[in-house]
C-alpha cells in the first residue's frame, strides 16, 4: 500500500465518526422529513403515509395561523437583531483596549450565552411577571407597571429584549476576534493623519470588520428565526398568539397535533425564508472574504 | 513447546468457560422484558416494579423514565416507529388522539372484571370499549389562604360554597392591599385557562359537544353565565402565569384560586408555614348547580406493534391496584390513585385537604374523547382568552369558539 493510500484511508477513519453521525442525525432527518412533507404523515396513525404533492405547502400557505407566525418571527428577527449587534459591537469595542478587569468585564459580558435557555426564561419569567422585580422598580420610579408576558403587546418585545441581552456576549466574543485582526498601523497612520476616533472606526473598523459583521448577521439571522425554546418557557405562544413563533406553531403542529406531514412543509417553507434571508444579507453586506470570521 | 502448551491449555480453559456459561444460562428460567415508559422519578415507581418482579418471576420490567418536556415527543416518535414500548404512560390530555390513531392494543375483555374497581375509564375508552387502564387521577380544587380571610373578616373555617361567595371573598382579601390580591385568575399560556374556566361552566350546566358528539353546544345561556362571572372575577383579583399565581399564593399574597394537587408537595417545601385549606369548586348557588371540575388523570396504555403485550397487561394490572397506586400517589403526591378503594386508606383521614380531591373527581368532568380534541381546546382558549383580555365581549367569544367547534365537529 503507498504511502499515499494509506494516508487517505487514515484520513476517512478519523472523520468517520464525524461523517456516520452526520449522516444519521443531519442527513437522514432531512431527507426523511422532506419526504414527510409530501405525506400526510401522522405518527401515531395506522397504516402508511400517502402522497399528497404540495397539497400541505399549499395548506401551510392558506393558513392564516402559519402567516401569523412568520410575522410574528419577522418580527422578533427584524427586532432584536440590529440590537443585539449594535450591542455587540459596543461591547466588543468597549473591553477590546487593555485596561484593568478586562477579562472580568468580558466573562461578564458572555457568560449568559453559556446559561441554558431554559433557566435564562425562567428568571426572565419571574422578572417580568406582574409582582415581578421589574415592576417593582418601575412601581418605585412612579411609571406604569404592565404585565409584561400577559399583554399582546409587550410580550414579545419582553421575549425579544431576553434574547439580545443574553445573545450579545457570544457575538461580543466574534466581533472581538474580528477586531483583533486588524492591523494596529493602520489606526496609527490613521492617527497621524489627524483621524479622529469616529472617522477611525467609519473608515478603518467598519470596513475591516465587514466579514465578521455578515458572519453575525447570517448566524443571528438563522437562530432567530428559529426562535423556540424562550416562547415554550415563558408563554406557550400566549398571549392571543402574541409569541407563536414559526418553530413554536410547528412544534404544536407537530408534536400536539402530530400532523408530522404539514409539520415538515412548514419546516422547509421556513428552511426557504432562511436561505433567502442569508442570500440576502450576503448580497447586501458583501461576499465574505477567504479567511473570514 | 512450553509456551504453545500454556497456550493451548488456555485456549481449553476459555472454551470451558464459554460452554459452562452457555449451560448455565440454558438452565435459567425464561426472562420476559417488558419495556415500560412512564413520567415518575425512578426512586418512586422502582420499589413497585420491584415487587411486581418478586410476585412474577420470570418477568423482568425495564424501566425508562420520560420528562414532561419531551415524552411526548418520544412517545410520538416511538408509535411512528413501531419501536413502541410494551407499557406507556400517557396523560389523559393526550388519549383522544391516540385513540382516534388506531395503534393502541384495545384491552376491553382482560380489564373488564376491574370495571367496578377504578374510576376514570372515560380517559382510555371509546364506548364500552377500553384501551387501557386509569392508573391516577388529577383534577382541580379551589385552594385558599385561611390567613388571609381571617385578616379580611372572614370566617377561615367556611371557604365559599357559592360563585356569590367566591366573588364575596375574593373582594374581601383584595381590599386588605398592600400586594394582597383576591382571586387568581390564569391567562396568557395554552392547555391550562381551559381548565381554569370550564368548571364554572360545566358547574352551571353548561357543555361543550352534544353528547353524540355531532354538535358543538358551546353557546348556551349557561355558558354564557359562567364566563360573565369568570371576567367579574378580574376585578377582585390577579391575571397572570398559573406558576407565578402559585407562587403568589405560596408566598400569602394570593387569597383563593383553583389549583391542583402539586402544591401538597411544593407548599410543605416552600412556605411551610402557610395556613391553607382546599375546598370544592364553588357551584353557581345553593338551589342549582354542582361543584365541578376538570377530571384528568394518568393512563397505562399498550400498543399492538408492542412484542410483550400479556406480560404488559399483567404490569398495568399490578400498578393499578389500590396499594400500589396508593403508595405512588404519597410518594408523589399531585395526583390520587384510580383505584376507589384507596379512597378510605387511612392516609386521606390523615390528610383532609388530599381527601377534598378524591371528592372533587365525583363532580369532575372530563374532556370529550374526540379526534380533533386538541384543536377545539385550543378554540375554547383562544376565545376564552379574548373575552379575558377584553377583546371580546362574553358572547362574541363564546359565538366564536362555538363556530370554530361546529367546524372541527362537521370535519371528516
Amino acid at each position: 500500500m503507498s504511502r499515499r493510500v494509506h494516508s487517505r484511508a487514515t484520513s476517512w477513519l478519523l472523520l468517520a465518526p464525524w461523517v456516520v453521525a452526520f449522516a444519521v442525525f443531519g442527513l437522514y432527518p432531512f431527507a426523511f422529513s422532506l419526504g414527510a412533507s409530501f405525506t400526510d404523515y401522522s405518527p401515531i396513525h395506522e397504516g402508511a403515509p400517502h402522497f399528497v404533492g404540495f397539497a400541505n405547502y399549499a395548506a401551510a400557505l392558506a393558513d392564516p395561523a402559519f402567516w401569523s407566525s412568520l410575522g410574528t418571527t419577522a418580527v422578533f428577527v427584524v427586532g432584536s437583531i440590529p440590537f443585539t449587534t449594535a450591542l455587540a459591537l459596543a461591547l466588543a469595542l468597549a473591553v477590546q483596549p487593555a485596561f484593568r478587569g478586562r477579562t472580568l468585564f468580558r466573562v461578564g459580558f458572555f457568560l449568559p450565552s453559556v446559561v441554558s435557555v431554559v433557566v435564562l426564561s425562567l428568571v426572565f419569567k419571574g422578572l417580568y411577571a406582574a409582582d415581578g422585580t421589574l415592576n417593582a422598580l418601575l412601581g418605585a420610579l412612579h411609571l406604569p407597571t404592565p404585565s409584561w408576558l400577559l399583554d399582546p403587546h409587550t410580550a414579545l418585545p419582553a421575549i425579544m429584549a431576553m434574547d439580545v441581552w443574553s445573545a450579545s456576549g457570544y457575538y461580543m466574543v466574534i466581533f472581538l476576534a474580528g477586531l483583533e485582526a486588524i492591523p494596529r498601523e493602520l489606526y496609527e497612520a490613521a492617527h497621524l493623519e489627524g483621524a479622529g476616533r469616529w472617522d477611525a472606526f467609519a473608515h478603518i473598523t467598519l470596513p475591516l470588520l465587514r466579514p465578521t459583521l455578515l458572519f453575525v448577521l447570517v448566524v443571528n439571522t438563522v437562530r432567530s428565526l428559529q426562535i423556540f425554546a424562550e416562547v415554550f418557557v415563558m408563554t406557550r405562544g400566549g398571549p392571543l398568539h402574541a409569541t407563536t413563533t414559526v418553530v413554536y406553531y410547528l412544534y404544536e403542529q407537530a408534536f400536539y397535533r402530530f400532523n408530522l406531514g404539514y409539520a415538515s412543509a412548514v419546516a422547509y417553507l421556513l428552511f426557504a425564508v432562511t436561505l433567502l434571508l442569508a442570500w440576502a444579507q450576503m448580497k447586501l453586506v458583501g461576499r465574505p472574504t477567504e479567511g473570514a470570521a | 513447546m512450553m509456551r504453545s502448551r500454556r497456550r493451548a491449555g488456555a485456549f481449553a480453559l476459555a472454551c470451558l468457560a464459554i460452554l459452562g456459561g452457555a449451560a448455565l444460562s440454558c438452565g435459567r428460567a425464561p426472562s420476559t422484558e417488558v419495556v415500560f415508559w412512564e413520567f415518575w422519578p425512578a426512586e418512586i415507581v422502582q420499589p413497585l416494579l420491584d415487587r411486581f418482579e418478586h410476585e412474577h418471576p420470570g418477568v423482568h420490567v425495564r424501566l425508562e423514565q420520560l420528562t414532561w418536556q419531551s415524552g411526548q415527543e418520544k412517545i410520538a416518535a416511538a408509535v411512528g416507529a413501531d419501536h413502541v414500548p410494551d407499557l406507556c404512560e400517557v396523560g389523559s390530555t393526550w388519549m383522544p388522539r391516540l385513540l382516534a390513531g388506531g395503534k393502541l392494543a384495545e384491552w376491553t375483555s382482560s380489564v373488564e372484571d376491574l370495571r367496578p374497581e377504578l374510576r376514570g375509564w372515560s380517559l382510555c375508552s371509546i364506548g364500552d370499549h377500553a384501551y387501557g387502564l386509569p392508573w391516577v387521577m388529577g383534577t382541580r380544587a379551589l385552594f385558599y389562604n385561611k390567613t388571609l380571610f381571617a385578616k379580611a373578616g372572614l370566617d377561615s373555617t367556611k371557604p365559599p360554597e357559592t360563585w356569590d361567595d367566591l366573588y364575596a371573598a375574593a373582594e374581601a382579601i383584595q381590599k386588605l392591599g398592600g400586594g394582597v390580591h383576591g382571586y387568581g385568575v390564569q391567562a396568557g399560556e395554552r392547555y391550562i385557562l381551559f381548565k381554569k374556566f370550564m368548571p364554572f361552566a360545566w358547574g352551571n350546566g353548561g357543555r361543550i359537544l352534544s353528547d353524540d358528539q355531532t354538535a358543538a353546544v358551546f353557546d348556551s345561556p349557561q355558558n354564557l353565565a359562567a364566563l360573565e362571572f369568570y371576567l367579574k372575577l378580574r376585578d377582585v383579583g390577579l391575571i397572570e402565569h398559573q406558576d407565578e399565581l402559585d407562587r403568589q399564593f405560596k408566598d400569602g399574597r394570593l387569597g383563593l384560586e383553583i389549583s391542583g394537587a402539586w402544591l401538597f408537595k411544593s407548599i410543605p417545601r416552600d412556605a411551610p408555614r402557610l395556613r391553607y385549606g382546599v375546598a370544592l369548586v364553588p357551584r353557581p348557588d345553593l338551589e342549582h348547580g354542582t361543584h365541578a371540575s376538570f377530571a384528568g388523570g394518568e393512563v397505562l396504555v399498550g400498543f399492538k406493534a408492542a412484542k410483550q403485550q400479556a406480560a404488559a397487561l399483567q404490569l398495568a394490572r399490578f400498578l393499578v391496584r389500590a396499594d400500589n397506586a396508593l403508595a405512588l400517589s404519597i410518594a408523589a403526591k399531585g395526583v390520587q390513585p384510580a383505584a376507589v378503594a384507596a379512597d378510605t386508606a387511612a392516609y386521606y383521614r390523615e390528610h383532609p385537604a388530599e381527601q377534598v380531591m378524591i371528592q372533587q373527581f365525583e363532580t369532575a368532568v372530563p374532556t370529550p374523547n374526540h379526534p380533533a380534541w386538541g384543536d377545539m381546546e385550543a378554540a375554547i382558549e383562544d376565545e376564552i382568552e379574548q373575552a379575558l383580555l377584553g377583546k371580546k365581549t362574553p358572547r362574541q367569544a363564546l359565538s366564536d369558539a362555538n363556530q370554530k367547534l361546529a367546524q372541527l365537529v362537521a370535519k371528516p
